[in-house]
């Protein structure tokens, strides 16, 4: 071994070693960059409907995607989803070759390797037909041809089978694909949950949640599976992430209705008693969006977030009694009336009506404003509340008495012409003492409640209290509530409005805005043209 | 012919001298006999395989981006996206922790061979220094990946720097660039990495083979005074070496390829937290006793260790009761560092 010989030897050998290695390395690293695409064994039956259908040029696209999912990878093909019975409501056999096909798989089709999935979603109330139970014909105002690519395209997600299955699972998963990640995506619920009735989709991305997602997803992993005890993978919520999956205490669900505590949809905002038996009441639904929660945020801010919510939903309900009263009364009076076929109504005067502006407004104060006042203040979107919400509610509301006033209604002329500001607040109010996002200093100096009934808070006490008697508010929401009640002043930031540090800071502003006054007064406020104006003097 | 009167032309040197001077320090430099055992050439395999550290390190600042942001997605864009991306990195580190075993393979040679005795008791000490600043080297440069467990082996490694005296906290400061490890954390980590201490070591592996060359290879007991010459036999020894050296990185990354981890998320302490193995030791040692106890006897270790040479006289001036001591020293010191890691590693 010593001989420069035998190192000549140990050379030649190290050296085809290292040419061993470096093969393998290289063969490692060319599967590596072939192995973006998953390996695919395509069974014969599939094999028979890909090349047919490759041949004919149908639907070639859709084979493209189901390349890309996970059941070409595990050996799911065509046939293991589409396959029929000859009494299958969908059986066909397919043009040109002797295959018997379904061509809609449902739930049940589904349900043969995702039973659970399948099961939790029949169990929400994505799976609920609620709109064929109460009269709401709405084709006697929108055409039934708008309806098929309208209310149908996304309340096929409730589609009632004649399997007896229910539901669409690719209204999510979108096929062929079926991609965890398309699922995922806030725009794919934003394909229903969108528009003027349940703008969820728009409020989000005016929240901080949508915000962030949009600032920074590009790059993340949105393919993950979502596991029980693991931590949520993303930096901030998407939809599915809050009302579905998993986190370090909670399951995966595709029950979306399991963590929700309102029916901030319907006409009253009540507390859901959606499958009490099996899921457990509100409380406890809330319990699960609360653990949600917490995986990101500290209990004190979204407990107190998520009360201020729920007496955003109570405060709803007061302003619904008002339409309600006046819908009611006019109807009563004969001001306005039921439309009728046959002794059929088609419009009712609670819920819905087509042709007159009290039922009409009544009908968006819910409908559209309402829902839009009280998804805004549970998912963040302030302008939804606020500008989108409230404001347009009140109008509508307005409108209502106002018309009633005009009609003949000597208590709603009463309201109209009284020029006193609690015109505006025909019903009791709820509020919170102060808020979630901090301590204002300001603000809260100013409201005409609070200025002008030394009883304000005495009220306001009495109906929060009545709420939570009512089972409407939890026992640590009653506490949370009189924790802020009896240190208002502290929570209200009246403590601390009139402080010379913040005199001193809000001066500044102060002047400032008298200075801009003063400039819109020079600039264009006092401005007066010297053209005339192409009207005056005229005859028409 | 013509190439080289060419550039002799250009280039002026005495070529005769040249090739004098080249046959005296390489060609024929005197390698005494027991370096054909291979037991012997663990000094070279370090520098081996720091030549190819800077290779694999030059290849891998190619795409790394050294911020919090951007340093885990470079790394995963290395090792999944890159062509060949994973076997450089799979060098890198696996050559990381190679240097190190190889490292301390030579400094048990060179302690139980007493190689360490006068006169060469500098060699000795520059010798471990550089082997603390490869300890320093390996630290930054996993701090680099910035996944989950390298960010807080991060944070609870540079944490020990406040137990220095007075100026501990400072020093923390201006390691980290702030309060906690943070973009200026790896960005000064990053300089460490690829310039301060490449350089640093670069200089002590010259002096280290200088003094090495102007004292000669020490001999061990036992062995003849004999010589032969570096080329060809030792020259093909080290070729062997680099072959296998490489051929075993290159087995290492395809059987155990170095992971990418989770990103780091400063927000989340993991509940187990642990260095690298080759701080395994002294992490477990700094667990079973308080902090201070523990930062001060690890460094008072350290100094006993690094200046040994200059302890040993001391201890008695009988050789064989020195060499008595040392193989005690040496034993217990083995003995405890190998109990210490395997500790560490079975305990969660």
């Amino acid at each position: 071994m010593d001989t420069v010989k035998a190192q000549q030897w140990l050379i030649g050998i190290f050296s085809i070693l290292l040419i061993v290695a470096l093969i393998i390395v290289a063969g490692v690293e060319m599967k590596k960059s072939r192995s973006f695409k998953p390996e695919i064994e395509i069974d014969d039956m599939s094999a028979k409907c890909i090349t047919c259908h490759e041949k004919k040029g149908i639907a070639v696209k859709q084979i493209d995607a189901w390349k890309e999912s996970k059941h070409a990878v595990s050996g799911t093909g065509c046939y293991e989803c589409h396959e029929a019975a000859k009494d299958d409501f969908d059986a066909f056999t397919c043009t040109g070759s002797d295959i018997l096909i379904g061509r809609h798989p449902t739930p049940k089709d589904c349900a043969k390797c995702h039973e659970q999935q399948v099961a939790e979603f029949a169990d929400s109330k994505h799976a609920h037909q609620f709109w064929l139970l109460k009269n709401a014909d709405r084709a006697v105002f929108e055409n039934p041809i708008a309806t098929r690519h309208g209310c149908e395209q996304c309340h096929n997600i409730g589609n009632i089978w004649p399997d007896g299955s229910v539901g669409e699972c690719d209204v999510c998963h979108a096929k062929h694909s079926f991609s965890k990640s398309v699922a995922r995506q806030p725009e794919t619920c934003g394909e229903c949950h969108m528009g003027p009735d349940h703008p969820q989709i728009e409020i989000y991305l005016e929240s901080k949640h949508g915000n962030i997602f949009k600032a920074k997803s590009a790059h993340w992993d949105m393919n993950y599976t979502s596991k029980q005890g693991e931590p949520i993978p993303l930096e901030v919520p998407v939809c599915t992430t809050c009302h579905m999956e998993a986190n370090e205490t909670q399951p995966l669900t595709h029950n979306v209705s399991a963590r929700l505590a309102w029916e901030s949809q319907m006409t009253w905002s009540f507390r859901t008693v959606w499958n009490e038996e099996e899921l457990g009441n509100w409380q406890k639904k809330r319990e699960r969006m609360e653990a949600i929660c917490s995986s990101c945020h500290a209990p004190d801010f979204y407990k107190t977030y998520l009360l201020t919510a729920d007496l955003v939903n109570l405060q709803y309900n007061e302003i619904r009694r008002q339409f309600v009263y006046w819908t009611k009364k006019l109807t009563k009076n004969g001001k306005i009336s039921r439309l009728e076929v046959n002794g059929k109504f088609y419009s009712d005067p609670v819920l819905n009506g087509w042709d007159e502006d009290p039922e009409h407004l009544m009908y968006y104060g819910w409908h559209h404003e309402g829902r839009r006042f009280r998804m805004g203040a549970e998912m963040m979107g302030a302008d939804f509340t606020q500008w989108h919400g409230i404001w347009e509610v009140q109008e509508d509301l307005m409108e209502v008495i106002k018309w009633a006033a005009e009609h003949g209604d000597t208590e709603a002329k009463k309201i109209a012409e009284s020029k006193h500001p609690a015109k505006f607040i025909t019903y009791a109010l709820y509020d919170m003492p102060g808020n979630a996002w901090g301590i204002p200093t300001k603000t809260n100096t100013t409201p005409f409640v609070y200025n002008n009934y030394p009883d304000y808070w005495d009220r306001v006490y009495k109906n929060v209290e009545a709420a939570y008697q009512r089972g409407l508010l939890s026992d640590e929401q009653w506490q949370i509530w009189l924790d802020r009640y009896e240190n208002k002043e502290y929570y209200l930031g009246n403590k601390f409005s009139n402080s010379p540090v913040v005199d001193s800071t809000f001066n500044v502003y102060k002047k400032r805005n008298e200075y801009d006054l003063k400039k819109m007064k020079e600039q264009v406020i006092d401005l007066v043209l010297p053209g005339k104006s192409f009207f005056k003097g005229r005859k028409f | 012919m013509k190439f080289k009167e060419w550039l002799l032309e250009r280039f002026p040197i005495d070529y005769e001298k040249f090739v004098e001077f080249n046959e005296k320090i390489f060609i024929k430099e005197p390698i005494p006999t027991h370096m054909k055992k291979w037991l012997f050439v663990m000094g070279a395999t370090p520098l081996i395989i720091f030549g190819f550290q800077v290779l694999t390190g030059l290849f891998l600042t190619f795409y790394f981006m050294p911020s919090p942001e951007m340093a885990y997605e470079s790394i995963r864009h290395i090792t999944e996206d890159v062509r060949m991306g994973y076997w450089i990195r799979g060098l890198h580190r696996w050559g990381a922790n190679l240097m190190i075993i190889s490292l301390l393979l030579h400094m048990t040679r060179v302690f139980f061979t007493h190689a360490y005795r006068k006169p060469r008791e500098l060699n000795w000490i520059i010798g471990v220094i550089l082997f603390f600043l490869t300890m320093t080297i390996s630290f930054t440069g996993y701090s680099l990946t910035y996944n989950q467990l390298s960010y807080w082996a991060t944070t609870v490694g540079t944490n020990m720097i406040k137990e220095v005296p007075l100026i501990g906290d400072l020093m923390l400061f201006f390691l980290r660039g702030g309060d906690v490890v943070n973009t200026n954390t790896l960005t000064r980590f990053y300089t460490l990495h690829v310039m301060i201490l490449p350089g640093i070591i670069f200089f002590f592996i010259f002096l280290h083979i200088v003094i090495l060359r102007l004292h000669g290879v020490s001999i061990p007991e036992g062995f003849e005074e004999k010589y032969y010459s570096f080329y060809p036999h030792h020259f093909y020894k080290i070729i062997i070496a680099t072959l296998f050296l490489l051929t075993l990185m290159s087995t290492l990354t395809v059987v155990l390829p170095p992971g990418i981890g989770i990103p780091a998320d400063p927000s989340v302490t993991p509940t187990h937290i642990k260095p690298e193995w080759y701080f395994f030791p002294t992490y477990r040692f700094l667990k079973m006793v308080s902090l201070h106890v523990g930062i001060y006897a690890t460094a008072a270790f350290v100094l006993v260790f690094t200046f040994w040479p200059f302890i040993e006289p001391l201890l008695s001036k009988e050789k064989r009761k020195q060499t008595i001591f040392s193989r005690t020293a040496g034993v217990l010191t083995l003995i405890i560092t190998l109990i210490l890691t395997i500790w560490e590693t079975i305990v969660i």
